[in-house]
């Protein structure tokens, strides 16, 4: 069991490498898909802690915008305007998130809405610096180590690098001591008090790396699509990597990951239009119905009923 | 010097006093009982202890320091470990990974270890969690989800997770409430063997049998405040303290 999951994801990010073979479209399909992945795998240790976070599109923008604009202005490589982007992201976030964590369940994700719609306003308003909500045009291709990353095909490469280092950490942080302190917190916050977790640094801990990937996320979108505009980082969009993780299972680290490939491959012909967010309603509203643990609960369900099946006949019934 | 001593600890929900002017002190190596019909304000004692609560009034010294309304993770901190009613675990956590929490205060923590160290866990605080759960008799069950344990097993876990953050006073919230006469025995003695290796204890329970055959000395509380205190023998004959328990039972009786 203990390696299913790292085995899962060598596979997917195998597979993953050969996209481009199919050309254009379907690489600029799948950079949008690794982007999501960094998105809903990145929301998981906040929800972990029992966090309900509606306010990680908020976090993208800070990251999209602030690369896009270091790098269109400043000519700054993009090595350095990704870590600017995703810094300035964790500090907003620590700076939102200090205040907002002392607040429980619903109340906390109120705030994290109301947040999304400030950025997103900001970003609107904020004409002379952002263009407003003519959108933000002219950010450079992605420039890693001197080279421009031209082809799209690079650009999904470079996409596909920064999912798996996302990943690995996000991993890393899971399975340690802190993951299981976010566990912990997220189980029974009180009782993990009592046994002496510091709630309050930990909750924000969780919530600062979220956003750090977040901006990590923005920032790849700004030089990939190459323009910014302020409706695609509203409360929807916040919503959906948040349904990325209920729809593929919060259960286990994959879960995200599964959620945000599966519905980001099955939206794919709706995306930007008024179905998507039917759709993404529609798949929330099933797996509430269907599927409580997400998807990654599909295999065990479907080997249950076979063995229920064969259980049940020889075993007699209560009511009988 | 005693090891926990409050002065006039106080506590009011909306004017009405959940706990009022008690002054309470434990000694280094004791087996202290705090008894009371229900309602009594054990619980909100135990809640103000640990810093759950922040008293309206009073004071609360710990090991001659003054931890009166510090945040309870500092409380742990301090060596002034509570558990709680019922069986408050991670239930879908496994055994080990339960006793893990408990180590919090004593690990390696935060984020570079988690980045760096290959390991999740290193081998010193594994071996430390397997030794608490050896004390308490659950080594067959270490990677058990908690919430597969049986209920006396789950409420044993409770008390390894406790003590593996070290107490040096442990607060037992209803030990053996709800268990058969063997498991409160088993509980009991654990208690003791607790002291034994030097972790003082306070602990609040509504079965006498097993109030009266562990603890050294018994505080009673009647409606927030301190009725009577004593031996078990004193506090059993205590005319007011028969009252209080008769009283109570005379109109749980009424209805």
């Amino acid at each position: 069991m203990r390696f299913v999951a790292p085995a899962v994801l060598v596979v997917v990010l195998g597979l993953a490498l050969l996209v481009p073979l199919l050309g254009d479209y379907y690489i600029h399909v799948f950079a949008l898909v690794f982007t999501n992945v960094i998105l809903a795998a990145s929301l998981r240790p906040s929800l972990t802690c029992g966090q309900l976070n509606i306010g990680h599109s908020a976090f993208m923008c800070l990251g999209a915008y602030t690369s896009a604009l270091l790098a269109k202005h400043y000519a700054v490589p993009f090595e350095l305007s990704l870590l600017s982007g995703a810094l300035l992201a964790t500090v907003v976030g620590l700076a939102v998130g200090y205040p907002a964590l002392r607040l429980r369940g619903v109340y906390f994700a109120m705030v994290t809405v109301a947040f999304v719609e400030v950025i997103r306003l900001i970003a609107a308003i904020w004409v002379p610096l952002t263009r407003g909500n003519s959108g933000l045009s002219g950010i450079p291709k992605p420039n890693l180590l001197g080279m421009t990353l031209a082809t799209k095909a690079s650009q999904y490469y470079l996409v596909v690098f920064l999912a798996a280092v996302t990943l690995l950490v996000l991993w890393k942080l899971e399975r340690s001591r802190l993951g299981l302190t976010w566990r912990s917190i997220g189980m029974a916050d009180h009782l993990a008090q009592s046994l002496g977790v510091n709630i309050a640094t930990h909750k924000l801990l969780a919530f600062m790396v979220g956003c750090f990937f977040a901006g990590v996320a923005g920032a790849f979108y700004a030089h990939f699509i190459r323009f910014l505009f302020p409706p695609e980082f509203g409360f929807l969009v916040a919503t959906n990597i948040l349904v990325y993780n209920f729809v593929g299972g919060r259960g286990h680290f994959v879960g995200p990951i599964v959620g945000a490939v599966f519905l980001s491959l099955l939206s794919e012909p709706f995306r930007g239009s008024a179905y998507e967010t039917i759709f993404f309603s529609i798949a929330m509203l099933l797996t509430i119905l269907f599927l409580p643990g997400g998807i990654i609960t599909l295999p065990g369900k479907l080997s249950g009923l076979r063995w229920g099946r064969a259980a049940s006949a020889p075993t007699p019934s209560p009511a009988g | 010097m005693p090891l926990l001593e409050t002065r006039n600890l106080t506590k009011r929900f909306d004017g009405l006093a959940a706990v009022q002017s008690v002054d309470l002190t434990v000694e280094q190596g004791e087996i202290v009982g705090l008894i009371g019909p229900n309602g009594a304000g054990k619980t909100t004692c135990f809640n103000l202890l640990s810093g759950f609560l922040r008293p309206t009034a009073g004071t609360i010294r710990f090991d001659g320091e003054d931890i009166t309304g510090l945040r309870s993770h500092r409380i742990v901190g301090r060596g002034l470990v509570r558990t709680f009613q019922l069986t408050t675990l991670f239930q879908e956590m496994t055994v080990l990974e339960n006793v893990l929490v408990g180590l919090h205060l004593h690990s390696r923590r935060g984020l570079r270890p988690a980045l760096l160290s290959r390991r999740p866990f290193p081998r010193d605080e594994l071996d430390r969690a397997r030794e608490v759960l050896e004390f308490g008799g659950l080594s067959a069950h270490v990677e058990q989800p908690a919430k597969n344990l049986p209920h006396g097993h789950q409420r044993i876990l409770g008390i390894a997770m406790a003590l593996a953050a070290r107490p040096r006073l442990l607060l037992l919230d209803e030990p053996v409430t709800g268990m058969n006469l063997d498991e409160s025995g088993r509980v009991m003695a654990l208690v003791k063997t607790i002291r034994d290796r030097g972790t003082t204890i306070l602990l609040v329970e509504h079965n006498m049998k097993a109030v009266m055959g562990t603890c050294e000395r018994v505080v009673v509380l009647n409606f927030g405040q301190k009725l009577a205190e004593g031996t078990p023998a004193e506090v059993s004959t205590n005319p007011k303290v028969i009252e209080a328990y008769l009283g109570a039972e005379l109109e749980h009786a009424r209805g």
